[in-house]
């Protein structure tokens, strides 16, 4: 006989002598080891049949026949047992996966804010979920032109973050910083419309800055306007240019406008996640977010971005229910 | 050396008369209870696998002798649909959905290894074996 | 959180009528409705979405898809009773310009006012 049939049935007898509550619970930890050693259910009432069998002297047929059926039954819930141990380490390894996956994407997808003279630029980008859905784009020839992307794919998680990759490489095959904004969507449409299903599809908004002359340029595929800060009117204008989503025709028409900034004026970037914000306040989050950057505008670009994030953050009780991103341009 | 015998599965009652045959070879050749309920239940999970989808088929049960140990080899066989990919079969969750080679996982678990030979309209040879721990 | 679908289905016009929240969660229920619904040359589908109370962009993902399949099989697609919300939505998405959409309408026939 084995050691653990030897053991249970001394612990078996000792409950039969004295039920008490010590017993039991020499009992459970004993059934621990069990567990850790992957013993069948199957396999247990065995060893219990055996013990019961070896303590009481006229152990009845009937009750041997009733634990042999007990044991062919228990062979079922062994099989789904061990069907669940072995999905529960399957999901183990796809999360250190995902784990390695997300590094890479933030690898690849790290976004490098520009330094330039007379410009002062500040960005944030917080994922949901694992994986952002939301990307961020500079294209900067350190010294007239910054261009700046701000994507937002449609959906989460892994489907909208293999999505994000390939629009990264899109914008890399165009890195000129004087592209105009129309041709930029353009090319990036065609991209994504090639190689994406029917109900994904990626919006995007794209600035171009010209330090010389001070002039925002930009186009919109299907997204969220930017807004325009007026430091001598303190007023928010949104800059709204008509746009297809992309990736939804192969053809997409985008208008490109242009806006003077004049000394400490603004332009405020973002996803859809900031502005969908589902608050317990019965306020529009747009109205929330101007207040915030109003307070704050003399700061640096980085501090108001900062300073938006963890006040809507701490008004969704510090629960994202959308990829965030905030992009801020300040003339300086 | 071995010895083999094979029950054609055709009717429901003929996984019932399968297994009783299985059970009894089991145990003569000396497996033990639990190891009994279970080469038991995997001749059942193939025999039904048999009835259910390939409507027609035989399970042959082998003893196998390889010097001093002794074992029990389970072959299914039939000419039903075939299964498309086996791979996909033998994992696990897909024993849930029901379906042509469910409960192969399982048939996995309770025996030591499992071969699975199929052809898509041709049918199906599952080989499953158990040694006794000597 | 629930999303209930309903159609009407005669002839060539399919009347559909969208309640609930569309959102990550509910989408690809609505998704399966849409693509088991029967398309053809020259049917017209008709889809309220006067009691849709949230929508977000995966939603959009779903009648962007709609659309898509609608345009291949020659069939066309117009959503109704958009609230000012969801016009904007679309609007901004440039979708507006792409499918036939209706504001919300027919205030006068019904009693519970907007």
């Amino acid at each position: 006989m084995n050691e653990l049939q030897k053991q249970y049935t001394k612990i078996l007898a000792d409950y039969i002598e004295e039920q008490t509550e010590r017993n039991l619970y020499i009992g459970q930890n004993f059934i621990r080891q069990l567990l850790q050693k992957n013993i069948a259910p199957e396999e247990v009432i065995h060893i219990h049949k055996s013990a019961v069998e070896e303590i009481i002297d006229d152990f009845p047929i009937s009750l041997r026949h009733a634990y042999d059926f007990l044991i062919e039954v228990m062979v079922h819930y062994g099989l789904a047992l061990s069907e669940h141990k072995s999905l529960l380490q399957q999901q183990e390894e796809m999360q250190l996966e995902l784990q390695v996956a997300t590094n890479i994407q933030n690898m690849i997808l790290k976004s490098h804010v520009p330094k330039i003279d007379g410009v002062d630029v500040g960005m944030i980008s917080v994922p949901a979920r694992k994986m952002s859905g939301d990307y961020v784009h500079f294209i900067d020839d350190k010294n007239r032109y910054i261009g700046i992307a701000v994507a937002d794919v449609v959906g989460k998680g892994i489907p909208a973050a293999l999505c994000m990759s390939m629009v990264k490489y899109g914008m890399d095959s165009l890195d000129y910083s004087e592209s105009e904004p129309e041709r930029v969507l353009e090319v990036i449409n065609r991209i994504v419309e090639k190689s994406v299903d029917d109900s994904m599809f990626v919006s995007m908004f794209y600035g171009r800055y010209d330090v010389e002359t001070s002039t925002f340029a930009y186009g919109s595929a299907g997204h969220e306007p930017a807004l325009h800060y007026k430091a001598a009117s303190q007023t928010y204008e949104e800059l709204v240019a008509k746009g297809l989503l992309l990736g939804i025709l192969p053809d997409g028409n985008y208008e490109q406008h242009e806006v003077q900034l004049q000394q400490n004026d603004l332009v405020i970037m973002m996803t859809d996640g900031v502005t969908e914000i589902r608050t317990n306040l019965e306020m529009d989050a747009m109205a929330i977010i101007t207040s915030i950057i109003s307070e704050h505008k003399h700061e640096r670009a980085q501090q108001i971005v900062d300073e938006v994030f963890k006040q809507l953050e701490k008004m969704q009780n510090f629960e994202l229910s959308d990829d965030f991103t905030l992009v801020i341009l300040k003339k300086n | 050396m071995s010895e083999k015998s094979s029950v054609e599965i055709v009717t429901e009652w003929d996984i019932v008369a399968v297994r009783q045959f299985g059970r009894n070879e089991a145990k003569e050749i000396g497996f033990g209870t639990v190891d009994q309920a279970r080469i038991t239940t995997a001749i059942s999970e193939l025999a039904r696998n048999i009835y259910l989808y390939a409507k027609l088929g035989e399970i042959e049960i082998e003893r196998l002798r390889d010097g001093d140990r002794k074992g029990i080899a389970i072959v299914a066989k039939d000419q039903g649909p075939g299964i498309q990919d086996i791979r996909q079969v033998m994992e696990d969750g897909y024993s849930t959905s029901g379906g042509l080679g469910a409960g192969l996982p399982g048939v996995k678990r309770l025996m030591d290894t499992i071969h699975v030979d199929s052809v898509v309209g041709r049918g199906t040879i599952i080989r499953a074996e158990k040694w006794l721990n000597t | 959180m629930n999303i209930i679908f309903q159609v009407q289905e005669s002839e060539q016009v399919i009347r559909g009528m969208i309640e609930g929240e569309l959102d990550t969660f509910t989408a690809p229920q609505l998704k399966e409705e849409l693509e088991a619904m029967e398309l053809a040359e020259g049917v017209y589908v008709e889809i309220d979405l006067s009691k849709l109370n949230y929508m977000d962009s995966t939603g959009l993902g779903v009648f962007v898809g709609f659309y898509k399949r609608a345009k291949r099989e020659q069939a066309s697609v117009k959503l109704v009773g958009l609230s000012s919300r969801l016009r904007r939505l679309f609007e901004i998405t440039g979708l507006s310009d792409l499918m036939e959409i209706e504001n919300e309408k027919r205030v006068e026939l019904s009693n519970e006012g907007i």
